[in-house]
């Protein structure tokens, strides 16, 4: 293992693998804010450098969290395929980029390899990859996940409506709800973030999400944000609730601060086979992103782009029917303008398909940073282009509660116009049914709300 | 969460009913924000029976027979006037009558409970039924217009609401008990508000008549198109007009609702038609019932099914007549609560714009004449114009209002509404420049003319229970 | 929008231009001068419905009431309106000022203010090191200790946080009304200052610097598109470095479409009076 390398002449040596990985990562606030970066733009390159040689095996062999300590590490080890791992321990970090992407590696090719890797060598190459490496090599992969519908077939692009309301009010989030079914958003989830945490007020929306879901015969999920342990003593009670929600972090003390073991999901996973309504076999949805382990203390001097990876490894124990990243949300101190948001984006969704996750991104910002509504829009575009299984839809882009921008209802229909993809099928039909979209896309009556109302009223 | 037993009594025409409702208070508010109580639940505990109004002679109700039928009815379900926290007594139709009014005063207060006693006025009573019914509720849900006629012994109380927001509101002398007959089959009575309509019909109908039903069956179903036309149904004829209710706000519907609900005692037979004795109430009630069913004007599929028929009005006056103040207030001391019946002064804009600019002259004046009008010292001051004010603001006005109070007699407690949320930052303000008591409430709205009830606050003082009351007798 | 109904909108405004042109030919002014556009961000103007033939006009008015989201917006195509794409911009560039912006010298000569920097030396710096934003340099701790007063009951503190804006559009206000509220309450108030470049746990380096039993900061908030004028105040008893965030008491969306700052201001010098019976704050006081 060399931890050394030249550049111009000048010698860089790194003290560990931890170190390599973090130095070779494009430039992030947060790891600054962490002082894992690289201190000059040549160091950078030069840990990069020392990064495509280590061999896979260098990366196996030291991952950012003690095995002794932490369940993630744990479980990430423990489930490599070690007949596969034997196969590519000797290849480089740079010759595995050039593996994926070789015209002659396809996507079974990489189904297979997948078995054998772990989150530290998922991190590693991706941050020897350049934005357009992250979208061709993303683009190979699909990953199919079925609760009520399937999502992420090859030629479909889904979104999440997000419905979220100021104070939980029943009927402004179904205000919100029709507007964005009006615009065919929500094939992939009708999910709320709440603000109360209560288990009524869980248990009210869930309710309410059910009772739409039927009136209107939509074929899709639906899920309430609340922490875990909330939904599941809703789901308890007798709320309906297709999945359950968590947000991770990339190490055991992480998802600790969170409050919740894996233990807590292993206990959701059951109750939902029990007691959920969704048809499975995926009935878990995770939303992460890169820093949230630095702001509780839980990364363990280690770079936030790995950590993300550990996410994935972690999220994949349970075999959930998505998972995103919420990537501009956490602020400038880990992602401090759009440039460092676009690449995190890419790579949180390489790496969440490389680990065989059926990966989504919410695209977003937050006011604090450089960032605003065209570059999200361009993030957005790239990572449908590489097939990105959903993207967020909030009402004309403003979520109201968690003060935030992310996609705007519209903006799923113009990117499947312009790249060619469509909505999941039974969701398109009943699309169709409904004469809001016609052909892909969308029709006239598209929205409008009020297509909901039962009755046509007017003023005496 | 909070629980406050609230009290409706209905004392109308023909009928006096009472219901015990249960309403649950929360902070809907974030642990992270400024509390936000509401009414976040409202349950009918318990339904007394409806019971024949005791009449003395005349047309005066006997009040001391209804507390005595009252008291009965506390005990059946358990009720001591000192645990209701709010409510209201109405009394209603033809009942609603000055000397009425007081004896029900005179003989309620006791039973009533510290906080509520009131009447309502045709307007009020509208708009309680269509609560009651649920019909204001179904409007609101379905963001369409509905329309709920009350029909009950004197009136037909009519209330509109858009998208649940009141649209309109009028009242008509049409109900089953403005023919009276008896035992025997003899006419013993007919309002003299009916006289128009059977000559109209050239019906010769006298007291002391027997009955016969195809007369009356023609007066019924005159009855029944007059409300058609009220509610926008049908063409509206001079009778129509003739027939409104005095002092009821005038209503003239172009079109009609998309959806229609009765209730009062007349609705049972609009919703289950029955045969039989049509006189075995003593009056032509049934009778209407079945006129209304059978009027090609009421479309069927337009019917929506009340929440509450014959008690329509005293739910609504029981669960739907209460409010909560804003959850940042302010009172020098609890012992002021409750505060009834104080009427509410409203000054004229640009003396209130005045007092925000420091002018607090006009502003004394016009209470003075205020309180030489209503001949009182309690009442309260109401402020609209203030949006959200800043410190300067708030001095100045605290300033002109404590000018205000100087004229008041010594210990008189000084009362003041709010529309805007700042009615603590007002109170802290009056506190330090005035002596006497003061209570300053935030977050309700009422007109000149109105009067309010402030009921004991909730627990932590965080909001007070309020009832806005447009009296008719003051 | 119908076609019929652009051509005439079209034709219409270059009628008015024309007429305007020659108005102007002579030298004189247009006969009728003409009022700005309306604001984009009025709240007026946004409440707007921009659907065209909805189904049910009334209801889609009445669902946009329920909610604060942008609903009704119509559409061009599968984009936003122009109306409202612009009305994004205009509040997010608003938001951005709010963030970016310091807090007018005026500001705080207005209201007596001594200003103290956190360890952050610029805007970006406080943006992407939280960290710094919770520090101060001894020589700025000694200078705080030298200007205010030792041991009080309540230490009260303005700090620009994520919203130099919010402390522009609301210190005026809350500042006098909560101190004159604590003043009712007779207690030992130190006299309030400024904090430059703060984050909210630099309150806990306050409290244990001048040794105050209450320390309550009112910090702008990060803005939303439509509150970049929002506070908030964070209060604790006894605050120390490194406690947990659970022991602070939050009130927050303190702006004149949430809580007045006048009426916050008050309801903070109660909750101050609550904390110092029970000598306990945050979710302790919950309980």
């Amino acid at each position: 293992m060399i931890l050394k390398t030249v550049l111009s002449g000048r010698t860089y040596q790194f003290q560990s693998v931890k170190e390599v990985l973090a130095k070779a990562n494009e430039e992030k606030s947060g790891d600054v804010l962490a002082g894992l970066a690289a201190e000059s733009a040549s160091e950078r390159i030069a840990a990069k450098e020392v990064l495509a040689n280590l061999l896979l095996s260098d990366l196996r062999e030291h991952p950012s969290v003690e095995y002794e300590t932490d369940d993630i590490t744990r479980m990430d080890q423990d489930g490599v395929n070690e007949a596969i791992y034997r196969e590519i321990r000797g290849c480089s970090v740079g010759e595995f980029r050039e593996w994926l992407l070789a015209y002659s590696t396809d996507e079974n090719d990489i189904r297979r390899i997948r078995k054998g890797l772990t989150a530290e060598m998922i991190a590693g190459v991706a941050k020897i990859m350049s934005n357009l490496d992250l979208l061709y090599a993303a683009n190979k992969m699909r990953i199919q996940t079925h609760c009520n519908t399937t999502m992420g077939i090859r030629g479909t692009f889904s979104t999440r409506l997000q419905p979220n309301h100021p104070t939980d009010d029943l009927d402004g989030i179904t205000a919100s709800l029709y507007e964005g079914l009006s615009y065919g958003s929500g094939d992939a989830l009708i999910g709320l973030n709440p603000v109360s945490d209560s288990v009524a007020s869980c248990a009210a929306v869930l309710e309410r999400f059910a009772q739409i879901k039927e009136k209107w015969d939509i074929p899709t999920q639906c899920c309430v944000l609340a922490h875990i342990t909330t939904q599941m003593e809703a789901i308890r009670q007798g709320a309906p609730a297709d999945m359950i929600f968590q947000s991770i972090a990339g190490s055991q003390k992480g998802n600790e601060a969170f409050g919740f073991t894996t233990q807590t999901v292993r206990e959701a996973q059951a109750l939902l086979r029990r007691q959920g309504t969704g048809t499975g076999p995926n009935v878990l949805y995770f939303e992460t992103g890169q820093g949230s382990e630095l702001s509780s203390g839980a990364h363990f001097d280690t770079d936030q782009v790995t950590m993300e990876a550990r996410c994935y490894a972690f999220a994949k124990q349970f075999d959930p029917f998505m998972v995103n990243t919420v990537v501009g949300f956490i602020g400038p101190e880990y992602l401090y303008d759009s440039k460092q948001v676009i690449r995190a984006g890419l790579e949180d969704h390489f790496m969440g398909k490389l680990t065989g996750l059926p990966m989504g991104c919410d695209c977003c910002y937050t006011n604090h940073m450089q960032a605003d509504q065209n570059d999200l829009e361009l993030l957005t575009l790239a990572l449908a282009s590489a097939g990105c299984t959903y993207v967020i839809g909030v009402p004309a882009s403003d979520d109201v509660m968690l003060n935030y921008q992310s996609n705007a209802y519209q903006d799923a229909a113009a990117v499947r116009e312009i790249l060619g993809l469509r909505p999941i099928a039974e969701f398109e039909a009943w699309l169709e049914k409904m004469g809001i979209m016609e052909n892909g896309r969308l029709t006239s009556r598209a929205g409008d709300a009020s297509i909901f109302l039962e009755t046509r009223g007017g003023i005496a | 969460m909070e629980q406050l037993l609230s009290v409706g009594i209905d004392i109308g025409t023909s009928t006096t009913s009472m219901v015990i409702s249960r309403l649950s208070v929360q902070n809907t508010a974030s642990s992270f924000a400024v509390p936000r109580m509401a009414i976040t639940e409202k349950e009918i505990v318990y339904r007394g029976d409806i019971h024949s109004t005791p009449i003395r002679e005349g047309e005066l109700i006997d009040a001391q027979r209804i507390a005595a039928l009252l008291k009965e009815e506390y005990q059946r379900a358990g009720i001591t006037p000192g645990i209701l926290r709010t409510g209201a007594v109405i009394i209603t139709g033809e009942s609603s009558r000055k000397e009425n009014a007081q004896a029900a005063s005179q003989w309620l207060s006791e039973l009533a409970g510290d906080f509520v006693i009131a009447t309502a006025g045709p307007d009020l009573e509208s708009v309680l039924a269509a609560k009651g019914a649920g019909t204001q509720q179904y409007s609101e849900e379905h963001a369409c217009t509905a329309m709920n006629l009350d029909v009950g012994g004197g009136t037909s109380n009519l209330a509109v609401f858009s998208s649940g927001r009141q649209a309109g509101k009028g009242c008509w002398d049409i109900g089953g008990r403005l023919v009276r007959v008896d035992e025997m089959g003899r006419i013993t009575y007919i309002s003299p508000r009916l006289r128009p309509v059977l000559d109209e019909l050239e019906i010769p109908l006298h007291e002391g008549d027997r009955v016969e039903l195809s007369p009356l069956r023609r007066l019924t179903d005159r009855m029944a198109s007059l409300l058609a036309e009220a509610a926008g149904l049908l063409p509206a004829t001079p009778l129509c007009r003739r027939l409104h209710t005095p002092g009821s706000a005038q209503l003239i519907l172009e079109r009609p609702a998309d959806r229609l609900s009765f209730s009062g005692g007349v609705a049972d037979y609009v919703y289950h038609p029955a045969g039989g004795d049509w006189f075995r109430h003593g009056d032509i009630g049934p009778l209407l019932g079945r006129s209304l069913y059978e009027s090609p004007a009421f479309l069927h599929e337009r019917l929506l099914r009340p929440q509450e028929t014959i008690r329509a009005t005293v739910v609504g006056a029981g669960s739907h007549t209460t409010m909560l103040s804003g959850s940042t207030i302010f009172f020098t001391d609890a012992s002021l609560f409750p505060a009834r019946n104080l009427p509410v002064f409203v000054p004229e804009a640009e003396t209130e714009q005045g007092a925000l600019e420091g002018d607090s002259v006009p502003l004394a004046a016009e209470a003075d004449r205020f309180r030489q009008e209503y001949d009182t010292d309690r009442f309260v001051i109401r402020l609209a114009r203030t949006g959200s004010p800043s410190y300067r603001t708030l001095c100045r006005l605290a300033d002109a209002l404590g000018a205000l109070a100087g004229q008041l007699p010594a210990g008189t407690p000084l009362y003041v509404l709010t529309e805007q949320d700042f009615a603590q930052a007002l109170g802290q303000a009056l506190r330090r420049r005035i002596e006497r008591p003061v209570i300053c409430i935030d977050s309700v709205q009422a007109q000149p003319g109105d009067y309010l009830d402030f009921g004991k606050p909730l627990r932590d003082g965080v909001a007070v229970p309020v009832v806005v009351k447009t009296l008719i007798y003051a | 929008m119908t076609r019929e109904e652009l051509t005439s909108r079209v034709t219409q405004a270059v009628m008015e231009a024309l007429a305007r042109r020659a108005g102007g030919a002579d030298g004189t002014e247009a006969p009728c001068p003409r009022p700005p556009l309306p604001d984009l961000t009025d709240p007026a103007f946004k409440a707007q419905v921009l659907v065209e033939n909805p189904n049910n006009p009334e209801g889609l008015a009445q669902m946009k009431r329920r909610t604060p989201a942008r609903i009704a917006v119509g559409n061009a195509g599968p984009r936003l309106r122009t109306q409202t794409y612009l009305t994004l911009r205009a509040e997010h560039a608003g938001a951005q000022d709010a963030v970016f912006r310091d807090v007018s010298p005026e500001l705080l000569k207005e209201l007596d203010l001594v200003s103290f920097s956190t360890l952050c030396r610029d805007r970006n710096e406080h943006l992407t090191r939280p960290d710094l934003g919770r520090r101060f340099s001894p020589e700025t701790l000694e200078d705080m200790k030298k200007r205010c007063v030792r041991s009080p009951q309540v230490q009260v503190y303005l700090s620009d946080g994520l919203s130099s804006q919010a402390v522009e559009a609301n210190g005026a206000d809350i500042l006098p009304a909560l101190m004159d509220g604590l003043h009712d309450e007779g207690l030992r108030v130190g006299p309030p200052f400024f904090v430059r470049f703060g984050r909210v746990p630099a309150m806990d380096v306050v409290s244990e610097t001048l040794d105050a039993e209450v320390t309550c900061v009112l910090i702008g908030e990060r803005p939303g598109l439509a509150t970049a004028n929002s506070m908030s105040a964070y209060i604790s008893y006894r605050a120390t470095v490194g406690m947990p965030e659970s022991r602070r008491t939050v009130v927050s969306n303190i702006h004149a479409a949430g809580i007045p700052a006048v009426e916050a201001g008050a309801h903070i010098a109660q909750l101050i009076r609550t904390i110092l019976e029970k000598q306990t704050s945050g979710v302790e006081l919950q309980q």
